[in-house]
């Protein structure tokens, strides 16, 4: 700014030319004023809950025995990691996060590369496979219950029976992690390929040219030229799904309730604290949920910077 | 697989044509299947039919003769708009500081925000209930605005400030130069530029209030301040013994529609949008 103010005088006649002022500058308070309701309003209302919870995590609190409230030390801390069902939710939320993660981004690679191809009703095409991540979360996940799963009117027996099949199986019974998993897959398919078609289109186009010149194969080309541009973007949409997944909490309520061994964590915080109302317990394991994320949050900032940098 | 288009022949073509049908149906079939559903009448939801025998507007009938539902809709259409109005005001004043000037921390303040969108929610509920209760403003608008507002804004600053980063800032100082006041220069000059960033930002920021469950579910308690994905997962069907797959199927028709249109009119803006918010930083 300052190179073009000068430039700018520098243009101007001698004559009109106004006496020479120091370049006014903002006043420090007004440069940050306008970022003041954003970040005070952030702050209230994330971090003075957040401490509150960091409190009651250190207390014994529940709210159908107010009299026994009190200190409690670390015992909630030592009830979340020694109680099983707990304990398997952790293991719900890893096995819930890593395969939704992973299978949607193999498809979502899948689906990118296919648009990024030109071919007639691309757009069209484009805008079909992102319905799924538009559909109301909750009513996706309702849908895949009553309408897909369903053993009676459900598409999948209508298939089944269609196909000549005579089984008639009780999805969300005999494979709950699976159908919540699969409901995940497919509402998250079209952001992994959103964010895989924005890599793969900011990519140079001169050297796969010149490496097909050289004649490399098509693989070779995937191999060694579109998969390492590409690395950056995947792990980029892993992170941010993963923080997303880990967080997902409509899905389990509503396809299985927490029920058949899928609970995962925010579901089991949730039922601990609106159904136990052990609110201690609650906040240790929202502690370590949070803590869990900061640790995922800080490879996605990582990323995300990196990524800023080559931006620029 | 590697993206150029080069010569084709007519049977890369067909399979490629082939790859792209199962890739639509793949897509779209559970949400046809809805859509039929929610056409069907309540004697003929079971018989498994991809188009409906009959085709009946029971479903939505059913659906708009309770409060239950039209209450919802008024609740969440309001709280997503309030909501979406303050986090939109707030971050593009935030986006706008951290676009345009330079100050010590401003790095650490995006990484801050950030931060704040990757919170997890559910942590967040407990005490918020607690809270909420004390201060009376458990199931209420603005018990549900606040927290939308504190998950929406770190998403409207990244993305607003994507946008803003794009927008150059010399045509200001040219208008100026040229005689506008400071404010015919914004009005004139910058807002007609920062008006397609706001606006996708506004319909991310929309959306993301429309869908929330969570914080919908745990901090209202009745038909006043329950919004349409909560009062959806309670929909049991008139009686006991119906099945509530139709009025289902028809309520998320009904609020999937403005989601879909938005996303139709204005697909190229959403899609930038998400890519420039999640990619370019």
């Amino acid at each position: 700014m300052a190179v073009l103010d000068s430039i700018s005088t520098g243009k101007r006649s001698v004559a009109d030319r106004p006496p020479p002022v120091p370049r006014k500058r903002y006043p420090k308070w007004a440069t940050r004023a306008p970022l003041l309701p954003a970040l005070i309003f952030l702050i209230i209302v994330t971090q003075l809950p957040f401490v509150a919870t960091l409190v009651i995590s250190f207390m014994k609190w529940n709210s159908l025995d107010p009299a026994g409230r009190g200190f409690a030390g670390i015992d909630n801390y030592v009830n979340v990691f020694t109680d099983p069902d707990l304990r398997s939710s952790v293991v719900n939320t890893i096995v819930l996060t890593a395969s939704v993660v992973l299978i949607s981004l193999l498809l979502g690679l899948g689906l990118a590369l296919l648009l990024d191809k030109k071919f007639a009703g691309r757009g069209f095409v484009r805008t079909m496979l992102i319905a799924p991540f538009l559909v109301v979360p909750v009513a996706s996940a309702l849908i895949w219950k009553h309408v897909l799963y369903n053993p009676e009117y459900g598409l999948f027996n209508g298939v089944l029976n269609w196909l000549g099949f005579d089984a008639q199986p009780d999805w969300i019974s005999t494979m709950p992690m699976t159908a919540v998993v699969a409901s995940l897959v497919w509402q998250w398919t079209p952001f992994m390929m959103l964010i895989l078609l924005a890599g793969l289109q900011s990519k140079p186009v001169e050297p796969v040219e010149a490496a097909r010149i050289d004649g490399a194969s098509p693989f070779q080309v995937f191999r060694y030229l579109t998969f390492p541009h590409l690395r950056q973007y995947l792990e980029l949409g892993g992170l941010l799904g993963s923080i997303y997944i880990v967080q997902n909490f409509d899905a389990v309520f509503t396809i299985t309730s927490g029920g058949l061994g899928t609970a995962n964590l925010p579901y089991m915080i949730y039922q601990t604290f609106y159904q136990a109302h052990e609110y201690g317990e609650a906040s240790a394991a929202g502690v370590i949920v949070v803590a869990g994320s900061i640790v995922i949050a800080t490879f996605a900032l990582r990323v995300v910077s990196s990524l800023f940098k080559e931006a620029k | 697989m590697a993206g150029i288009g080069g010569a084709d022949t007519t049977g890369k073509k067909v399979g490629w044509g082939l790859l792209n049908t199962v890739v639509v149906i793949y897509a779209l079939i559970p949400v046809l299947w809805i859509v039929s559903l929610s056409f069907k009448s309540s004697k003929t939801l079971a018989d498994g039919n991809f188009i409906p025998r009959e085709w009946s507007l029971e479903n939505y009938q059913n659906i708009f003769s309770t409060s239950e539902f039209t209450r919802a809709l008024v609740n969440s259409i309001g709280i997503a708009i309030i909501a979406t109005a303050i986090a939109v005001v707030f971050g593009t004043m935030a986006a706008y500081a951290i676009a345009r000037l330079d100050f010590p921390g401003k790095n650490l303040l995006v990484g801050v925000s950030l931060l704040i969108a990757m919170f997890p929610q559910v942590s967040l509920v407990s005490p918020l209930f607690e809270i909420e209760r004390s201060l009376g403003l458990f199931d209420t608008w603005p018990g549900l605005i606040l927290p939308y507002i504190t998950f929406a804004l770190p998403l409207a600053i990244y993305t607003l400030s994507a946008f803003f980063r794009e927008i150059p800032w010399e045509l200001e100082k040219a208008a100026k130069m040229d005689g506008a006041t400071p404010g015919q220069a914004f009005r004139r000059v910058i807002a007609p530029l920062a008006a397609p960033g706001v606006f996708t930002t506004a319909i991310l920021v929309f959306i993301f209030c429309w869908n929330d469950f969570l914080f919908a579910i745990s901090l209202t308690s009745t038909e006043q301040s329950r919004t349409v994905p909560v009062a959806l997962s309670f929909f049991t069907g008139s009686s006991q013994f119906e099945d509530p797959a139709g009025s289902i199927a028809a309520a998320a028709v009904v609020i999937t529609i403005p989601i879909i249109l938005f996303v139709l009119f204005f697909q190229r803006r959403i899609v930038a949008g998400l890519t420039s918010g999640a990619v370019k930083g």
